[in-house]
């Protein structure tokens, strides 16, 4: 980088050059730096300059075509040349006058004050640039033809040349001085600008006063020109105006971008992605990036031109610019024009054979690579992500603890709330409130963070849930109780069935031993029965009673094709023989009573016949 | 690991390895030099422990013996992890005592008196009106220009600008459609924030109705989750998307276009630090363990941006630190390391 080293005897390189875009951006008469000399220290001595002004002749026969803007800094050489041939005259009289490609009388009078501006040299606090200097203000001096000695020491040579106007602003390590012939009263915002493209580069100014001739229509957002300080967006100068020069100058200015008037960084921007930069650059900023623009349009890139328009048509609308425009410039402006100014600290070593850093190689470095399976940046997301939200579950944990942690007093600050931050945190509140409420009605003996809460409640609501599912059923099989009492010695087995778990409870009322009824002969009938019950949402349902070896079976269930067929089947092959079946199907709903008589040798147990009809009814 | 003179920490011949109790994310380097021994350089450390108890410690570190040093009396608790560690800048402190101060950001901004010997909290900074509910910060950044000026980002979109001094604040602006995930100070009244919108703006003080937006995350709604801006050249700024490899630069002046993209870490980026002395050269770090140094050119090549050089740590790399008090010394974290690397 270093661009910015400044050479001991002579200004930098580039620093010639942003004179000379200085100067043409302003179209004014030359530009001169005076700089601190090297031998006397105090003094400022002509550095380095430019001529833009007007010339009597071509003198010579250009062996190259030179373009306008190569001929201006001839001409500046040619003249800088005169005046050492003339000064070395002047020493060594008797040395041959080298010679010069222009002699004194090829020379317009205003080259002439140029030219013998050179010889000045200025005490610090004297002359208009000692003065400046030491101020370390801009001098605008108008109507210098007639200003008095003191105050400008070359009027009488200004009278002579016509130079109405010359401004003075301290740079760097000097003084830069700007002529025109023309009067130009006092603005401080081209002293700005001026400053602004040393450090930007090539610009144009248009000052408040100008009349913009309409260039490119049709583009109206402009967001890259810290130029346009002071002026509305859509005013700009034809680039053609501003750039006479430019046009075929294309070999002359890309030198100019590439060696860079600018830090190093900024063309990048030129080069990475030159496409779009250009169309950009063309659609944002038409007067700013004459040379770009220029080059797009010269090079025949057309199409990325109209391209650019369609592409940046979203990007115009989406990023909402124009509004922002002349906030943006003086943003731009407040940032680029702060003291800071460049630190060239020490030149970047990495060379440097302590250093932990390796030169970096394209295919060198880690030997295997194997795939992560975690999350990319899974630190840094969970800093941003999960982070912020520990805090909020933490103050439900203990509140309490955060204010006697905070052992220095908590400061109250000014209200500024956007309404729906305010919102947002009225949400926020009104949720953890209520989850304070449910964490009270809930029995739960874990934390009180949100998590738990919401786990003990959903656990709480299916225990809930499942009580009362047995309380209903007890309460419908109390019924059935009571309805079906037939003989005090009914033993009465009642079966109740858990769907949830598919549990079978069996309550039995009678005695096991009774179950069967073939082995008792006694007096005492017992009437197995069977109660099934279903939710009522199924309409199933079976009750068996057993009768010695008649069964009486009373079933219910959703009718469907070939279920009694079905349901017969499934009592012949427990051995039960249908005496004689009523049926009726009211609704969807087959109810039929069917009395049956044992034809093995052993009885099947109720259970097992309410089994099989609920199996063919369950069939579907 | 807390031996006081004698540490146990590894030395190559230019890098130190300190090994910390915890995994440790965040990390900042003190501006001034220690009153006893003017080579000594204050680190803090904060933990990550995804807990309530976290803790922050101050190791100091001499670049002559290549030593580090705990001061187990330089350490207080944190409520859960520090999100970032900042040392006021550019601090000038009273010559009599020594005092730094430190900031850390999480539920709320809280400000340290860093002292030779303990450290004494100052203020809690809460801007919340109930006193149980805030907006945790995700980051915030320290003006060096405005010594007592402090922006901070939270997750509750807005972004809140502070003067310690007084303890109150100044402004607090909306800045983005969601959370804020990064803030950085360009100069004294202009300050730029990226956010999970994708977007990164700039903020004006002396003109809060409006922001620019300057780049925006190609992919829509992709979270841009750190910022750098360049102090040395405030034309540049640094950012990184959620798993993307790549790091932007942009340029201010010309907003939507990044000057350019760097693309040459195998994993996902995880911070960016510029050089603190050189206005070109940028660092980074990610998941594929390694560090890069970048040197932006004037002339790129076809293929984009090569690394000037690199360093490959033990594993994923997540913090990174370039001071300007130590501007030959990067310090990188990963797991429960600190690692101070020479440039």
């Amino acid at each position: 980088m270093a661009t910015g080293v400044q050479n001991q005897e002579r200004v930098p390189v580039n620093l010639k050059k942003q004179l000379v875009l200085a100067v043409r951006n302003i179209q004014w008469s030359y530009a001169i730096f005076w700089s601190i000399s090297a031998g006397q220290p105090g003094v400022l001595e002509w550095g380095d300059g430019y001529y833009n002004g007007d010339i009597k002749t071509r003198k010579t026969v250009q062996a190259v075509e030179l373009n306008a803007d190569q001929l201006g800094l001839q001409r500046s050489e040619q003249l800088r040349e005169l005046y050492e041939s003339l000064s070395a005259a002047d020493s060594s009289p008797q040395a041959r006058r080298p010679s010069a490609a222009l002699s004194p009388e090829d020379l317009t009078d205003t080259e002439w004050y140029y030219l013998v501006c050179m010889s000045f040299v200025f005490n610090i606090g004297q002359g208009l640039p000692g003065r400046t200097l030491s101020s370390g203000q801009p001098i605008w001096l108008c109507n210098a033809h007639y200003a008095e000695s003191k105050v400008f020491s070359r009027s009488l040579l200004a009278k002579s040349a016509s130079i109405q106007t010359v401004v003075c602003f301290p740079f760097s390590r000097g003084v830069i001085e700007l002529g025109v012939t023309d009067l130009v009263s006092e603005e401080l915002s081209l002293i700005q600008f001026i400053k602004t493209s040393f450090s930007d580069g090539p610009q144009t100014f248009v000052s408040n006063k100008s009349i913009p001739v309409a260039g490119r229509t049709g583009y109206k957002k402009d967001f890259s020109c810290p130029s346009l300080l002071g002026c509305e967006q859509q005013e700009m100068a034809s680039p053609n105006d501003s750039s006479d020069g430019y046009e075929p100058n294309q070999p002359a200015e890309d030198p100019f971008m590439i060696e860079g008037i600018t830090d190093g960084v900024s063309q990048v921007q030129s080069w990475q992605f030159m496409d779009e930069e250009f169309s950009n650059c063309v659609d944002h900023s038409l007067n700013s990036s004459d040379c770009i623009s220029q080059t797009v349009v010269d090079h025949g890139n057309a199409v990325p031109l109209s391209q650019g328009e369609k592409d940046n048509d979203n990007e115009l609308t989406s990023l909402n610019l124009p509004s922002d425009d002349p906030h943006y410039q003086t943003v731009l402006s407040a940032l680029l024009n702060s003291s800071h100014q460049l630190i060239l600290g020490p030149h970047f070593r990495n060379s440097n054979q302590e250093s932990s850093f390796v030169s970096w190689k394209k295919n060198g470095l880690v030997k295997s690579q194997k795939a992560r399976d975690e999350t990319p940046q899974k630190l840094l997301k969970k800093i941003l992500f999960e982070v912020p939200h520990m805090h909020d579950k933490g103050l439900l944990e203990s509140p309490e603890d955060n204010g006697a942690r905070d052992a220095a007093w908590r400061l109250e600050a000014d209200e500024i709330y956007g309404n729906h931050v305010l919102s947002e945190r009225r949400r926020r509140e009104k949720i953890n409130e209520l989850f304070m409420i449910l964490k009270s009605l809930v029995p739960s003996n874990s934390k009180a963070d949100k998590v738990s809460i919401l786990d003990d409640t959903i656990e709480y609501l299916q225990d809930l849930g499942r009580r009362v599912e047995d309380l209903e059923s007890c309460r419908e099989l109390t019924d059935l109780e009571v309805r079906t009492k037939r003989k005090r010695q009914d033993h009465v087995e009642r079966t109740s069935d858990n769907y949830d778990d598919n549990k079978i409870t069996i309550r039995k009322k009678s005695s096991p031993n009774k179950r069967k009824a073939c082995d008792i002969d006694e007096v005492e009938q017992e009437i197995d029965y069977v109660a099934f019950k279903d939710d009522s949402t199924n309409n199933v349902t079976v009750t068996v009673s057993l009768n010695k070896k008649d069964f009486l079976i009373e079933f219910s269930c959703p009718w469907r094709e070939g279920i009694l067929l079905e349901i017969v089947d499934a009592l012949s092959i427990l051995n039960l023989d249908c005496q004689s079946v009523q049926s009726s199907t009211t609704e969807g709903i087959l109810s039929l009573t069917i009395k049956s008589k044992y034809k093995g040798s052993t009885v099947a147990k109720p259970g097992t016949v309410k089994q099989a009809l609920q199996r063919v009814a369950w069939k579907c | 690991m807390e031996n006081s003179t004698q540490e146990s920490h590894l030395r190559s011949d230019n890098s130190i390895t300190y090994e910390s109790p915890y995994p440790i994310y965040a990390m900042a380097f003190s501006s001034t030099p220690s009153v006893a021994n003017l080579n000594h350089q204050r680190i803090a450390l904060g933990s990550f422990i995804e807990d309530y108890g976290n803790r922050v410690d101050v190791i100091s570190f001499d670049p002559e013996t290549l030593s580090i040093k705990t001061h187990p009396t330089l350490s207080f608790d944190h409520p859960y992890p520090p999100t970032k560690l900042m040392f006021q800048p550019n601090r000038k402190s009273p010559s009599s005592s020594f005092s730094d101060l430190l900031a850390s950001s999480g539920d709320y901004l809280r400000l340290w008196e860093v002292r030779e010997s303990s450290i004494e909290p100052l203020s809690v900074l809460n801007n919340s009106k109930t006193s149980e509910f805030c907006s945790p910060l995700t980051s915030f950044d320290w003006n060096d220009v405005e010594p007592n000026r402090i922006g901070t980002s939270s997750i509750d979109t807005t972004c809140t600008i502070w003067d310690i001094e007084k303890g109150v604040v100044e402004t607090q602006l909306i800045a983005h459609d969601k959370e804020v995930y990064d803030i950085a100070w360009g100069e004294a009244r202009v300050f730029a924030s990226v956010s999970a919108d994708g977007s990164v703006r700039i903020f004006d003080l002396r003109d809060k109705e409006h922001s620019t937006i300057i780049y925006e995350s190609p992919q829509p709604d992709t979270p841009l989750l750190r910022l750098a801006w360049n102090k040395q050249d405030l034309r540049y700024m640094a950012t990184i998307l959620m798993d993307s490899n790549k790091v932007v630069i942009l340029d201010i002046r010309s907003p939507s276009i990044p000057v350019a993209e760097l693309e040459r870490h195998r994993a996902s980026v995880n911070a960016i630090a510029w050089a603190p002395q050189s206005c070109r050269h940028i660092c980074s770090v990610g998941d594929d363990t390694q560090a890069l140094i970048w040197e932006l050119p004037t002339v790129a090549g076809p293929n984009g941006i090569d690394p000037l050089s690199m360093y490959s740590a033990g594993s994923e790399i997540n913090q990174l630190q370039w001071s300007a008090a130590q501007p030959d010394w990067i310090s990188i974290a990963f797991s429960s390391k600190m690692q101070l690397l020479k440039v």
